[in-house]
């Protein structure tokens, strides 16, 4: 037998399909979380650092409405809308009176909003992790793997999600005043748009992308108060390999690095994979400081 | 030092205006006004403060002192968008396109508002592309695309696209081809005759003087001659003093 047939035996295709399908599924979660991210980002300038904090308010208040109501699709919906309602009060309230201020001011802003809805979360719902009900519970036999439907769900209403807010972007009458007030923010001010209106508004959306994402990805994992840290830093890390600012950057970036992390974990354990973020993220910074996904810097 | 008083209000009056960028103190109580039709020229040499004049009517920049009025109403402070909506439109030095967005886009930047039926739009549409048959060509492009021209142009298109009774012209000239130059000069004079009132910034004194009614000349933040634009010579002792040419 040759090197090469015996190498090519030796990798666990079977791991591998398994590992795509996990991949994309993080990936897109994570995608629908850093969009919102990289769109503040794009058209305000502020690193949003409560935005791990608008996630986890999603999965409590997806809590709330499924203990109330029993419906899971009701519960996605409210938490979507009364998120984005918390992040336009937020908005308006913190970050619109520091407009034109030191960039420094609105990352102590959004920090110090991220400690008081943790703190808050902590003292309402107490340190024990809820469950979010998954709306269904149907498996599929992926070798020797019953893989739950929800997740393949998850991932598709992510990406609908996100095609949805893509399209309006592309073709809306406020989509388009938002890309001409991420372009320039002065001219966009002077054909009549309302910029700070125009700011709140998206911070409004991706305060309710994150905040879906907080309910839709609940039923993998606990619902407690620190839960938005490690998706936030995720996140923060796909924006930075995607292109600050970039939308499609971050959504490749996302399902790239998720997919890395996946293969991964196939030979290292789960949290040891995490490092191979990291390190995308570094070379990243040392060679292509722009994103890894940007075609030409604009 | 004014010419005889107008009996209607103008459109727009600047009236000894003080702006600062920061500390550096740029218009020293700038005072101007534009009837209602009527093209005013505003020449001056570099940095003597005619963009930031055009920025602080525009409500880009609020002025510390003095007051803008639109129309009789005191707009001072008011911000920018809200101006567009009554009625101002700025085309700006750079153009500044929206370079990601298509030529339509740019468009819909100034069409897409409360109040406007979609027959209008389409009127309105179809008059820039009139004007501009290069722009109907190109609709689908992206803006940073076009050539130096054709971003003027869809610079002034897109202004004319808020209906403003006023254009705010800042250097719309600078940089371009002699054809171009002259296809500028015919717009101006078309908008002239549907009765917009435009304030020109311009460095290319033949053509303002041609185009105008009235000329402003700003000096060090402040004007420091008006007249009729028919009682000015391009090689008059007032134009060397003040623009050196």
């Amino acid at each position: 037998m040759t090197p090469v047939l015996e190498f090519l035996q030796a990798i666990p295709y079977d791991q591998i399909l398994i590992q795509t399908v996990n991949g994309i599924v993080t990936g897109m979660i994570l995608a629908l979380i850093a969009s919102g991210l990289t769109l503040i980002f794009g058209i305000m300038d502020v690193v949003n650092f409560a935005h791990g904090e608008l996630f986890m308010f999603g999965a409590y208040m997806g809590v709330v409405v499924l203990a109330a109501t029993g419906s899971f699709w009701l519960a996605l919906l409210l938490a979507t809308l009364i998120v984005a309602l918390i992040g336009a009060a937020l908005q308006i309230t913190t970050l619109r009176p520091l407009i034109g201020r030191d960039p420094l001011t609105t990352i102590l802003a959004t920090f110090g909003i991220s400690l008081v809805m943790q703190n808050y979360a902590l003292w309402q719902f107490g340190p024990v992790a809820r469950k979010i009900q998954e709306p269904f519970t149907g498996q599929f036999t992926l070798f020797y793997l019953e893989y739950p439907w929800y997740r393949v769900l998850i991932a598709g209403l992510s990406a609908a999600i996100i095609g949805a807010f893509w399209l309006f972007l592309k073709y809306g009458t406020y989509g388009i005043w938002i890309r001409a007030t991420t372009q320039d923010r002065v001219m966009a001010e002077a054909m009549g748009i309302p910029v700070s209106w125009v700011y709140t508004t998206v911070f409004a959306i991706g305060a309710g992308m994150a905040a879906a994402s907080g309910v839709l990805f609940g039923p993998l994992v606990g619902v407690n108060h620190a839960m938005g840290l490690d998706w936030v830093l995720k996140a923060f890390i796909v924006v930075v390999v995607g292109g600050m600012g970039n939308l499609g950057g971050s959504i490749a970036a996302s399902i790239f690095i998720s997919l890395l992390e996946a293969y991964a974990s196939i030979w290292v354990s789960p949290a040891q994979a995490v490092i191979v973020s990291f390190v995308v993220l570094i070379l990243t910074l040392l060679f292509r400081p722009t994103g890894l996904f940007v075609p030409t810097p604009k | 030092m004014s010419l005889d008083p107008t009996p209607m209000e103008p459109l727009v009056a600047v009236e000894d205006v003080h702006t600062y960028y920061g500390k550096s103190h740029i218009l020293h109580g700038v005072s101007l006004h534009v009837d209602r039709g009527e093209v005013v020229g505003l020449l001056g040499r570099n940095g003597v403060g005619k963009s930031t004049t055009l920025k602080t009517i525009m409500g880009l920049v609020h002025p510390n002192r003095g007051k803008v009025l639109f129309a009789g109403k005191l707009v001072t402070g008011l911000p920018a968008h809200k101006l567009a909506r009554l009625g101002i439109g700025y085309v700006p030095e750079d153009r500044r396109i929206f370079r990601l967005l298509t030529v339509m886009e740019n468009l819909r930047t100034g069409l897409d508002r409360h109040g406007i039926t979609e027959a209008r739009k389409q009127e309105l549409l179809d008059k820039a592309f009139t004007y501009f048959p290069v722009l109907a060509e190109r609709r689908n492009q992206a803006g940073g695309t076009l050539s130096g021209g054709e971003q003027q142009m869809l610079a002034i298109a897109r202004a004319m696209m808020l209906e403003p009774k006023i254009i705010l012209l800042d250097e719309p000239t600078e940089g371009l081809m002699p054809r171009m130059v002259s296809q500028i000069r015919e717009i101006i004079e078309v908008l002239h005759r549907e009765g917009v009132a435009i304030l020109l910034v311009e460095q290319n004194v033949p053509l303002t003087l041609e185009a105008s009614q009235r000329i402003y000349i700003m000096e060090k933040g402040a004007v420091r001659h008006h007249c009729a634009a028919s009682e000015l010579k391009v090689d008059d002792a007032v134009v060397h003093q003040y623009l050196g040419v």
